[in-house]
């Protein structure tokens, strides 16, 4: 595992990549049993997560500033998601639990979140300062799906495509869920990849918990010479936890110390369960 | 800036393009610094042509505006963000709150047309509650110029210091009160007209007011002091209560809302310490009727006319 930590952007193994994201959902479930969090949206994050920080180079002694560019989680929400990320990959210091969002001091995030719809235009700007220093730093945006409800997301991809953002991906946890339902229910997103291009996005879709195919599309958007790229990627809310999966009802939970047990034994049992 | 004032004739001018000026000077010295627009870009008149890279116009669309101005100044770049003053302050509020002022970016905003100046546009073009509003962010200093030759002032003080800084500048024409080579005190105000008996604290096109009332009350052996502010944050608490220390009355002229100006903060100033009759002319609580920016100003009381009968008036009751 410390072998991994060290390595170069993307070439951690396989297998340490999916021990991270094993290790968070299990940090991320401890946790749930001491307070209410955001369980369901950290859970269909967290191997997004994983991804995104392997892509960009994380070093955990430097987190603030990966090598090959920044990240914001705009889901401010899943910020237990992101301590239960970040601590597997070994970064100390992490915030008061009792921080229910990410704050501008957060390690791992170039800026705080909490209030939706923020986080693509803060990302837009990254990477604009970027061109300008003439440099080739990335700035990945980790979107919620219900997020997308905000009219400020569709003003930053918008301004995004206008100035040939090429170097700012978004990433959208597309679990098809919102707070209190369906987002095909509250709000309508579909067709949501048609939506982006009509934007002037490229659009990849992915499964958004197969660790391998999320970096390969990390690559291809990293490659992108003229389009900011959006990654759709396809998650179920709760991933891990099968009586947590696709439940609204842990939206924001504080498990009883019978459902963390269950939910321990659940991902204890459920490796098969994961893509390879 | 040039501005050739002719004895005993009031000379008007627009801060945009004096402004202007001072953006180019600011780029040309600082190689960070880039300035934003909301699809109007008077105030970047001359960035735009010797620094094109840095402009960039980002459409109407203000809380992407100032989304990107966070991006950009967490990278390190110095940001300024032009943009009307009602649709920065109501459209981007979450945004400046959140995303620059609370992180204490380097981020200048331009108002232009904050308080009633869109007159007979009408209500959702007025912005009375600006000031207020930057004033309510910590870490965060407000500018409410006078003229043109403050504007310049009040934009290099807000570039120099470090983290967000508003300032509200006229949308039309403004009077020139200011003396562009007296030297400027963004901390403490300029002391215009040293106080007799009473002592007018203005701001913005209260100053103006203020000095005309000064003037008018002059002729008839009154002196009336006019302290002018061009930075409402931070407020001038100490200078103004030694000021008050020497006189029976203090008023405040503004163009801004009660709650959250330079009213506001004058009277917590000088509560619990001083003795003495205070009055405020500044905008009420109601929304503003039809009117253009002067009709508006009277329906409000904030004129010469009414600060000298405001005067006459707390004479009266001090009985």
């Amino acid at each position: 595992m410390v072998e991994s930590l060290t390595s170069p952007p993307g070439t951690r193994s396989e297998q340490s990549l999916a021990d991270i994201a094993a290790g968070a959902r299990r940090r991320l479930v401890d946790l749930s049993a001491t307070r209410p969090v955001h369980l369901g949206a950290s859970l269909s994050v967290i191997d997004i997560l994983v991804a995104v920080y392997d892509a960009l180079g994380l070093d955990p002694a430097r987190p603030r500033r990966p090598e090959r560019g920044d990240v914001i989680l705009s889901k401010g929400h899943a910020v237990w998601g992101l301590y239960s990320v970040l601590a597997g990959f070994g970064v100390e210091g992490l915030d008061d639990p009792r921080a229910g969002h990410p704050l501008d001091t957060t390690p791992g995030v170039a800026a705080g979140t909490g209030a939706l719809g923020h986080g693509l235009s803060i990302g837009a700007g990254l990477a604009l300062a970027a061109r300008l220093d003439g440099g080739d730093r990335k700035a990945v945006v980790v979107l919620g799906d219900g997020e997308l409800d905000e009219g400020s997301v569709w003003e930053a991809a918008m301004f995004a495509a206008h100035h040939a953002l090429a170097n700012l991906v978004a990433v959208v946890d597309r679990n098809g869920l919102q707070q209190e339902g369906p987002t095909e229910s509250v709000l309508a997103l579909e067709p949501l990849a048609a939506k982006w291009r009509a934007f002037g996005w490229q659009v990849i879709e992915a499964d958004g918990h197969d660790g391998a195919a999320l970096r390969r599309t990390l690559e291809e958007a990293f490659a992108s010479e003229d389009l900011p790229t959006v990654v759709i990627a396809h998650t179920v809310k709760g991933r891990g936890v099968p009586f947590m999966e696709h439940d609204p009802a842990f939206h924001h939970a504080h498990l009883t110390s019978h459902q963390h047990a269950a939910a321990l034994t659940a991902l204890a049992a459920g490796p098969e369960q994961e893509p390879a | 800036m040039n501005t050739v004032i002719a004895a005993g004739q009031p000379s008007y001018a627009p801060m945009r393009p004096a402004v202007a000026n001072v953006l180019l000077e600011a780029a040309d010295t600082d190689p960070r610094l880039v300035v934003l627009g909301a699809d109007g870009h008077a105030l970047a008149a001359g960035v735009r042509e010797h620094h094109p890279e840095r402009y960039v116009d980002v459409g109407i669309a203000e809380a992407n505006l100032v989304g990107v101005a966070s991006g950009l100044a967490r990278a390190g770049r110095r940001v300024v963000v032009c943009a009307m003053a009602p649709f920065l302050v109501r459209r981007a509020a979450e945004q400046i709150r959140n995303d620059v002022c609370n992180a204490g970016l380097n981020v200048t905003f331009v108002g232009v047309g904050g308080g009633l100046g869109y007159g007979t546009l009408g209500p959702t073009h007025h912005c009375p509650e600006d000031l207020g509003f930057f004033a309510a962010l910590p870490y965060t200093r407000v500018y409410c110029p006078a003229d043109a030759i403050d504007a310049c002032w009040a934009v290099r003080s807000a570039l120099a210091g470090p983290g967000p800084a508003y300032v509200r500048l006229g949308a039309r024409e403004d009077r020139i009160v200011h003396d562009p080579d007296k030297p400027f005190d963004a901390a403490g105000g300029l002391l215009l007209r040293p106080p007799g008996d009473a002592l007018a604290v203005a701001t913005g096109i209260g100053v103006g007011i203020a000095l005309d009332a000064a003037d008018r009350l002059a002729d008839t052996g009154r002196q009336l002091g006019v302290l002018a502010l061009t930075a409402v944050k931070p407020f001038p608490r100490e200078r103004l209560v030694a000021l008050a220390a020497g006189v029976g009355t203090v008023l405040t002229v503004e163009e801004h809302l009660e709650t959250g100006g330079i009213g506001a903060s004058a009277a917590r100033a000088l509560a619990g310490g001083w003795t003495g009759r205070f009055a405020t002319h500044a905008v009420g609580d109601d929304y503003p009727p039809l009117g253009d920016r002067g009709e508006l100003l009277a329906h409000y009381r904030i004129t010469a006319d009414h600060v000298i009968s405001s005067l006459s008036d707390t004479d009266r009751t001090r009985g």
